[in-house]
C-alpha cells in the first residue's frame, strides 16, 4: 500500500479520503500533488481513444447493408445484421466450438498443471530441464508452430507413428492407416466409430486445436500453479502428514484448496483466450474441414476476406463478440470475488 | 511436494515427469527431426539464401522495437500519473481504459481495415504498431500501477521538498523504482508483439518484403508448393528468436508471461 510510510499520525479524515481514492494521495495533501493529466493522456488517447473509436465504428458498419466492397452505402438497413447472426447455424456452431474448447482447455490446464508443479516441486532430477521443456511451448507464436503442428497429426505424421508402436494401428498393403480390430470395437462401441486415425477431419479437427492449444499454453498454467505451491505453509502440509495423509491426499486435500486464486484466473484467461482464438484454427485446420472446427475469429476473418467482403456482417459479429467477451470477463471477476479468497488473492510469481 | 524417501522413489517421480513430457516433446522433435530430412542441413541453406529472407527478421525486429519502447513509455508515465499525481475523475479514466483489458484483436479488424484503407496506412509499420501498443496499454498499465502503488508516496515528497519537479520525480524517482516490473512489461510485449500474427497478416499487406516471421513458414508453403523440410526449416529460423531469448532469460520470461495471466 502507498500510504503506509507517511510519518504524520493520520487523522479519520484522511483515513476516509484514503478509502475513497484507495491508494491515490490524500485529500489534505492533494494541493500539493501536482496535476498529472498530462501524463496519462497520451496512453489514454492511444489506447481507449482508438479501441472506443473502432467500437463506435463497428457499431455504425454493422448496422449498414454493406456486403460488397467499398465505397461505403449511404443508407443505413437497421439490425439485419444481428438478426442474420442469431439465424445463422454457423455462428452458433462456432459459439458451441468455443465452449467446448474453453471447457476442455480449462479443465486439463489445471489438472496437468497441477500435477506438473507438484511434481516439481517434489525431488526430481533434472527439474530445470523439465521446466524449459514444459514451458517452452508458450514462447513460440502459434503461427510458427502451425506447420509443425500439421505434420505432427498428418496421416503419416508422429502421432499414428506412435500408436502404431504401440500396437493400435495397423497398415495394409497400400499403405493405408487403420485402426487395428480391438481398437475399432472399442470405439464403435462408445460411439466414435467415425473416429479413424486420419486427425483432420469433421470429427477430429476440433479436438486436434484443443490439443495444439493446451500443448502451447500449459506452460502458464504450470509457472502460475508452481509458484503458488511455492507459498503454501510448509507447516500446513507437515501438519497434514503428522495426521498421516499420504502424498495424493496431501496434493487433494491441502495443496488444491491453496490454489484457487490461480484457478481463477486461469478460468478468466482461457475464457478470453478461446474468444480471441485465431491463429491456431486459422492455420491448422482453416477453421474446417467444413466448419468443424470453425470459431469466431475464423468465422469473422471468413466475412472479411472470403470470397465477398461481408462488412456489415462482420461489424455485427464483431460487436456480439465484445458483447460476449465483456460479459464473460465481468461475470467471471464479480464471482471471483464473491467465491475467491480474499487473502491469497494476488500470486506473487 | 510428493515426499520420497529413496533413492527408487526419486526415479519413479523422474519417470513418471518423463513419460508426461513426451506429448510436448513430440512437436518440437518433429520440427527440428522434419527439417533435417532430405537435404540436411542444405534445407536451411536454401531457406536463408531466398531472396529477402532477412526482411522478415527485420519487419519483426522494427515492429517489436517500436512497440516496446512505446508501450513501456507511455506505461510508466501513466502508471506515475495513475499512482502519484492528482486527475480530476482519475478513476473514470482508469475503469475506461480496463474496459478495453479483454479486446479480442479481430474485433479491431473491421475498423482497422476499413480506415486504414481509407487513411493510406495500410502496408505501413504504423498501421501494425499503433493497434498492437494500444491492445498492450491497459494490461500493462494495470500491472504497473498496482507497482507504483506500492513504492511509498514519501519517496516522491522528499523529492519534492528538495525541489525536484514532476519531471525529475518521474526520472529519477520512479524510473529506477519500476526496474524490476519494466523487465516483465519488455518480455511480455516481446513475446506478443514478435508472435503476432493476425494484426500484421491483415495490416501490412502479402507483398514479399513486408512480410514478419510469423509468416514465415506459411510463406513457403505457397512459394515450394509444399515442401515440408524447407517450411519446417524455416519455422526453426523462425522460432529460434524467441527460444534463445528465453533460454538466457528463463526466469524474467516465466515471472513476466506468468504476470501476464494474472489479470
Amino acid at each position: 500500500m502507498a500510504t503506509q510510510t507517511t510519518s504524520a499520525p493520520s487523522s479519520p479524515q484522511d483515513r476516509r479520503a484514503r478509502t475513497r481514492f484507495g491508494s491515490g494521495p490524500l485529500r489534505w495533501r492533494q494541493s500539493r500533488t501536482p496535476g498529472g493529466l498530462g501524463w496519462i493522456l497520451p496512453a489514454f488517447a492511444l489506447s481507449a481513444g482508438l479501441i472506443y473509436f473502432c467500437i463506435g465504428y463497428l457499431g455504425y458498419v454493422s448496422v449498414l447493408p454493406w456486403n460488397w466492397r467499398p465505397p461505403r452505402p449511404q443508407a443505413v438497413q437497421g439490425l439485419d445484421s444481428y438478426v442474420r447472426a442469431f439465424n445463422d447455424d454457423l455462428f452458433w456452431t462456432s459459439l458451441r466450438h468455443t465452449l467446448v474448447f474453453f471447457v476442455v482447455t480449462f479443465v486439463v490446464q489445471c489438472v496437468l498443471g497441477i500435477v506438473f508443479a507438484a511434481l516439481l516441486h517434489s525431488k526430481v532430477y533434472g527439474g530445470t530441464i523439465f521446466k524449459v521443456l514444459i514451458f517452452l511451448p508458450v514462447v513460440i507464436a502459434p503461427a510458427i508452430m502451425a506447420p509443425v503442428h500439421r505434420r505432427v497429426f498428418a496421416v503419416d505424421g508422429p502421432i499414428n507413428w506412435i500408436l502404431q508402436h504401440l500396437g493400435l494401428i495397423q497398415v495394409d498393403a497400400t499403405g493405408n492407416r487403420d485402426w487395428t480390430a480391438g481398437v475399432s470395437w472399442v470405439l464403435n462401441h462408445v460411439g466414435l466409430s467415425e473416429v479413424t486415425p486420419n486427425w483432420i477431419q469433421p470429427s477430429t479437427a476440433l479436438w486436434v486445436i484443443i490439443g495444439v492449444q493446451i500443448w502451447s499454453s500449459i506452460g502458464v498454467a504450470f509457472i502460475l500453479f508452481f509458484a503458488a505451491m511455492g507459498q503454501i505453509d510448509p507447516e500446513m502440509m507437515e501438519a497434514a502428514r503428522l495426521d498421516g495423509a499420504g502424498n495424493v491426499r496431501v496434493l487433494v486435500s491441502v495443496v488444491v484448496p491453496n490454489m484457487k486464486a490461480v484457478i481463477i484466473s486461469l478460468a478468466i484467461l482461457n475464457a478470453i483466450t478461446a474468444l480471441k482464438l485465431f491463429d491456431y484454427p486459422y492455420l491448422v485446420t482453416a477453421g474446417g474441414p467444413a466448419h468443424s472446427s470453425e470459431f469466431l475469429g475464423t468465422f469473422i476473418y471468413a466475412q472479411l476476406f472470403g470470397v465477398s467482403s461481408h462488412y456489415g456482417y462482420a461489424a455485427a459479429l464483431s460487436i456480439l463478440l465484445l458483447v460476449l467477451a465483456l460479459v464473460v470477463s465481468l461475470v467471471m471477476s464479480v464471482t471471483a470475488r464473491e467465491r475467491g479468497p480474499r487473502r491469497v488473492k494476488r500470486v506473487r510469481v | 511436494m510428493f515426499e520420497t524417501r529413496s533413492r527408487t522413489g526419486r526415479l519413479v517421480l523422474t519417470a513418471v515427469l518423463a513419460v508426461m513430457v513426451i506429448p510436448f516433446i513430440v512437436p518440437l522433435f518433429t520440427m527440428v527431426q522434419g527439417s533435417l530430412q532430405g537435404s540436411g542441413w542444405g534445407n536451411y541453406a536454401t531457406v536463408i539464401g531466398l531472396e529477402g529472407f532477412w526482411l522478415y527478421f527485420r519487419n519483426s525486429i522494427i515492429i517489436a522495437a517500436a512497440t516496446i519502447a512505446i508501450v513501456y513509455l507511455l506505461t510508466l508515465a501513466a502508471a506515475f500519473g495513475f499512482s502519484k499525481l492528482r486527475i480530476r475523475a482519475k478513476e473514470l479514466y482508469f475503469w475506461l481504459m480496463m474496459g478495453a483489458l479483454t479486446m479480442p484483436e479481430v474485433v479491431l479488424l473491421t475498423p482497422l481495415v476499413l480506415l486504414g484503407a481509407s487513411a493510406g496506412l495500410i502496408g505501413t509499420f504504423w498501421a501494425v504498431v499503433i493497434p498492437l501498443v494500444a491492445l498492450q496499454l491497459p494490461f500493462t498499465i494495470l500491472l504497473t500501477r498496482s507497482y507504483v502503488d506500492g513504492i511509498p508516496d514519501a519517496l516522491f515528497e522528499a523529492a519534492r521538498i528538495d525541489g525536484a519537479g514532476t519531471w525529475r520525480q518521474f526520472r529519477h524517482v520512479l524510473m529506477p523504482l519500476a526496474r524490476p516490473m519494466g523487465v516483465a512489461i519488455v518480455v511480455l510485449v516481446l513475446i506478443n508483439s514478435w508472435n503476432a500474427y493476425l494484426l500484421p497478416l491483415v495490416l501490412l499487406g502479402q507483398d514479399q518484403g513486408h512480410m514478419v516471421v510469423t509468416q514465415l513458414p506459411n510463406s513457403f508453403k505457397t512459394q515450394y508448393t509444399d515442401d515440408q523440410t524447407k517450411i519446417l526449416a524455416g519455422a526453426v529460423l523462425a522460432a529460434l528468436p524467441t527460444v534463445i531469448a528465453y533460454i538466457a532469460l528463463q526466469r524474467h520470461f516465466e515471472r513476466g508471461m506468468a504476470a501476464g495471466a494474472i489479470k
